[in-house]
């Protein structure tokens, strides 16, 4: 008798152990996708009984110009952040794989805005995007001592060239950027700069103040990109995901750096290579997987944006930072008017079918999920 | 062979300059980064100090961050007869302070004059509190003395000393002050420097002389806490929404942890019907953004889970913290991850417990999960912040009232209360600032899980 209950007991196990995830995943994955689906051709407005439509809705969305305007700014934003976002991680992790000391301090410190809440960064930045803010201000500075930069600059380059020149014609053989007349180069360059400054040869420019609305503007930048411009509020939420996202991507490209052989490297130090072209050659085609990993994941998480619209809120105009996320919640929760559910579960199918379609892409490139762990 | 050597001692040299000039440039480089990663919250965090965080132009100078600052403060809260640290107006104590003013050539010299104003520091309830007495009706100003003279080419410098006494019976907490000086006189310095300076320098206020060190420094964090209270239970909300956020975030790690585990296990060792089915289909729920089945989600706690509390006396589960953990028991990537963890570990200790007669259960509870602790303590730092930081999800289903908010969106409500006109961005910024802290003090505790969680969980694409 017992043996047969401990034996029921051993094959209920992996029910007994699956249960609890089950109850939740279920209700509230299963049968809440399959419902969303289902709303999706529907009339559904949370408290009347649900008319099928057909695809009514899906049509309907393609009509409003509200939802083509929240795919085109996901799409938009979605294909720029991830780009450069990837770019700057894998630029950002080459300059942290060194071995010197106190780097640990920088990996830490560099890693802050990816653990912090959205909320909390978001405020930050909206802070910071105010016409009187401290982005704008930054600006107003580089306007204003723009021309002294660029003087210094060309002085420190003039400089340089000036030194190596003459003791190339000596006949010595010297680097371009050898690093003692660097160091000279950039004691002149200061002394120079400086003096002509004190003399009021050069002077900042007066320029008033920089003065660009951030998120309170219909305006689309670039101004010569014609239909691919996207609304100014947008590219400052851009530069906001970006910040945040690069810190996690640059641990992922870390750990893929440290996989790299040495050997790699020092077979193209004895062919002569030099710094760029082992970059090129070796490290950016080592890291294809990581690569394609990061562009995923950066793909699903950029088309997903909601928080920072629904944070900046009215600070910027609704279409200007509308994102297919927004649009869901927007329509599900539209405050004054009736919710129209039809229409956010039908936008909502199609976040999902284009966030399946980039998975599915990168599957078909990448072969087997296996890949991913290399 | 002399030739030789100098030639090498050359190649030495410049190998050395180029390696100290290589460091030199990454550090340079690595600091660079550092202002632009850390610098925006050190700024924001300096900023939520400030009077005036959207002051122009925005400087790194914060009043409240000198030494001098802070001696003043302590000095006029200890003649309050506070600590010091914190201060207090207490009966028959005297406050008195020092302030310079410049009166350029052929300005007639009149001192200043003193304000005590009625009004109240703050925001919103706080300010408009009709109970308080204003601390105005109970002191007297004595009159002004002059203490110092000093004439230069264009201007005189005078110092006053100016004296506020409490002749009630009262003790207070909060002493306002304005000084008003004719147009062109130039205020030059004081004890304590005042909170705004207004009409072209004509006057400037204290919004409290005797707040004593901390409450100065901190006055906005302060403010965050003091101005918002609940219209039900009178409870400060700020508190309130802490303690709902860390109630949330542990019942979440703890449920996350047990069954992450159980169907973690059950997934990597144990064979039952669809095992691979219910994989793939787990992967594919881990892509399906939120926005796909909140509809449905905020539907199924709306009827209570389909009339499931109703047989508990229970009604809806809209705007419940209970509402909230059940939908979020476990998350299908905490459970991929324990999932992949015990798929790593070896086989042999669970086989030889088999052949001892241990049950799966046995085996799950004492062999398995205390090996897992690693994998547990990444994940439960994994879930608090994730918790900690949800957003979406608690919008959606904490609406009413403001007591059962959490951190993420009580501080999205800070964007309302303090909008009248302009922002108020002292209290949106320090508000910020505080409900990140926990997060930044746990990541420099458990870096090494927060690192081990961003590679576990960019396994998972």
């Amino acid at each position: 008798m017992g043996n047969r209950w401990s034996s029921l007991n051993e094959k209920a196990a992996p029910y007994v152990f699956l249960s609890p995830f089950l109850f939740g995943f279920i209700i509230f994955f299963s049968y809440a996708f399959i419902r969303s689906l289902y709303f999706s051709f529907t009339d559904y407005d949370l408290f009347s009984i649900p008319n099928w439509v057909g695809i009514k809705n899906y049509i309907g969305l393609f009509k409003e110009s509200l939802f083509t305007r929240a795919l085109k700014n996901s799409l938009t934003f979605a294909i720029i952040v991830t780009t450069l976002q990837t770019i700057f991680a894998l630029l950002l992790a080459v300059v942290m794989n060194q071995k010197i000391k106190g780097i640990k301090f920088f990996r830490t410190a560099y890693y802050m805005p990816s653990i912090t809440s959205s909320i909390v960064i978001t405020l930050i930045f909206i802070w910071m995007f105010q016409r009187k803010g401290v982005i704008n201000y930054l600006l107003t500075l580089l306007h204003q001592y723009g021309l002294t930069i660029g003087i210094f600059l060309t002085l420190l380059v003039g400089i340089q060239l000036l030194l190596v020149v003459t003791e190339k014609l000596r006949g010595r053989p010297v680097q371009y950027l050898e690093p003692s007349y660097i160091v000279l180069s950039i004691i002149l360059a200061s002394v120079i700069t400086y003096l002509l400054k004190d003399f009021g040869i050069i002077k900042p420019i007066e320029a008033k103040a920089v003065d660009i609305f951030w998120l309170n503007t219909r305006e689309k930048v670039p101004s010569w990109a014609g239909p691919l411009a996207f609304p100014r509020p947008l590219g400052a939420i851009m530069i906001l995901n970006i910040w945040t996202t690069v810190p996690t991507f640059m641990i992922l490209y870390l750990a893929g750096l440290q996989g790299i052989p040495k050997v790699l490297y020092e077979a193209a130090e004895v062919d002569g290579a030099k710094g760029w072209q082992k970059f090129w050659y070796i490290t950016v085609p080592q890291l294809k997987h990581i690569t394609f990993l990061i562009v995923t994941l950066g793909l699903i998480g950029t088309l997903q944006m909601f928080d920072q619209v629904k944070i900046i809120g009215g600070q910027a105009p609704l279409e200007s930072t509308i994102t297919l996320a927004y649009y869901v919640y927007y329509s599900a929760f539209p405050g004054a008017s009736v919710p129209r559910i039809g229409m956010a579960a039908a936008a909502a199918i199609i976040l999902a079918v284009l966030t399946l379609i980039v998975v599915l892409i990168q599957k078909i490139f990448l072969g087997d999920g296996k890949d991913l762990r290399d | 062979m002399k030739i030789q050597q100098n030639y090498n001692s050359d190649i030495n040299l410049k190998i050395k300059r180029r390696r100290w000039i290589n460091v030199g440039a990454i550090y340079l480089i690595l600091l660079l980064f550092s202002v632009l990663f850390m610098g925006t919250f050190l700024f924001g965090a300096m900023s939520s100090l400030k009077d005036n965080p959207s002051e122009w132009p925005p400087t790194l100078k914060t009043e409240q961050l000198s030494l001098k600052n802070w001696i003043g403060a302590y000095t006029l809260a200890r003649q309050g007869g506070g600590s010091g640290f914190f201060g207090a107006l207490k009966s028959g104590h005297e406050v008195s302070l020092q302030i310079t003013y410049k009166y350029p050539m052929g300005i007639e010299i009149i001192p200043p004059e003193v304000i005590i104003p009625k009004r109240f520091a703050g925001h919103g309830a706080a300010a408009l509190d009709l109970d308080k007495e204003f601390v105005a009706d109970f002191v007297t100003i004595k009159p002004i003395e002059e203490i110092n003279r000093v004439s230069n080419k264009d201007g005189i410098l005078i110092s006053y000393k100016i004296t506020i006494v409490n002749i009630s019976q009262k003790d207070f907490n909060e002493l306002p002050m304005d000084l008003k000086v004719p147009h062109k006189v130039k205020f030059v310095k004081v004890t304590l420097a005042p909170n705004r300076i207004e009409r072209l320098g004509m006057s400037q206020s204290w919004n409290n002389l005797v707040s004593g060190v901390i409450p100065y420094i901190f006055h906005n964090h302060f403010r965050v806490f003091n101005e918002n209270y609940s219209r039900s239970t009178g409870k400060r909300l700020f508190t309130t929404w802490i303690f709902n956020s860390l109630f949330i975030s542990i019942i979440k790690v703890i449920t996350t942890l047990t069954f992450a585990s159980m169907a973690g296990y059950a997934l990597a060792r144990l064979k039952f019907f669809g095992k691979n089915y219910l994989f793939v289909f787990i992967l594919f729920s881990m892509m399906i953004p939120g926005q796909v089945t909140f509809i449905s989600n905020y539907l199924v706690l709306r009827d209570g889970v389909f009339g499931f509390t109703k047989l508990f006396g229970g009604g809806s589960l809209l705007n419940t913290f209970t509402g909230l953990i059940i939908s979020g028991l476990v998350g299908a990537a905490a459970v991929f991850i324990m999932k992949q963890f015990f798929e790593g570990l070896p086989q042999e200790m669970e086989e030889s417990a088999r052949i001892d007669g241990a049950s799966t259960y046995q085996i799950f509870s004492k062999i398995m999960l205390p090996l897992a602790k690693p994998a547990l303590g990444a994940l439960t730092i994994l879930t608090f912040q994730g918790a900690w930081n949800e957003f979406f999800w608690p919008l959606v289903v904490l609406t009413s009232p403001m007591d059962k908010f959490t951190l993420t969106v009580g501080l999205l409500s800070f964007k309302n209360t303090y909008a009248s006109g302009a922002f108020d961005w002292g209290p949106i910024l320090a508000g910020a600032i505080i409900s990140a802290l926990p997060i930044i003090i746990l990541f420099f505790v458990f870096q090494r899980y927060f690192v081990e969680g961003v590679s576990f969980s960019g396994i998972k694409g």
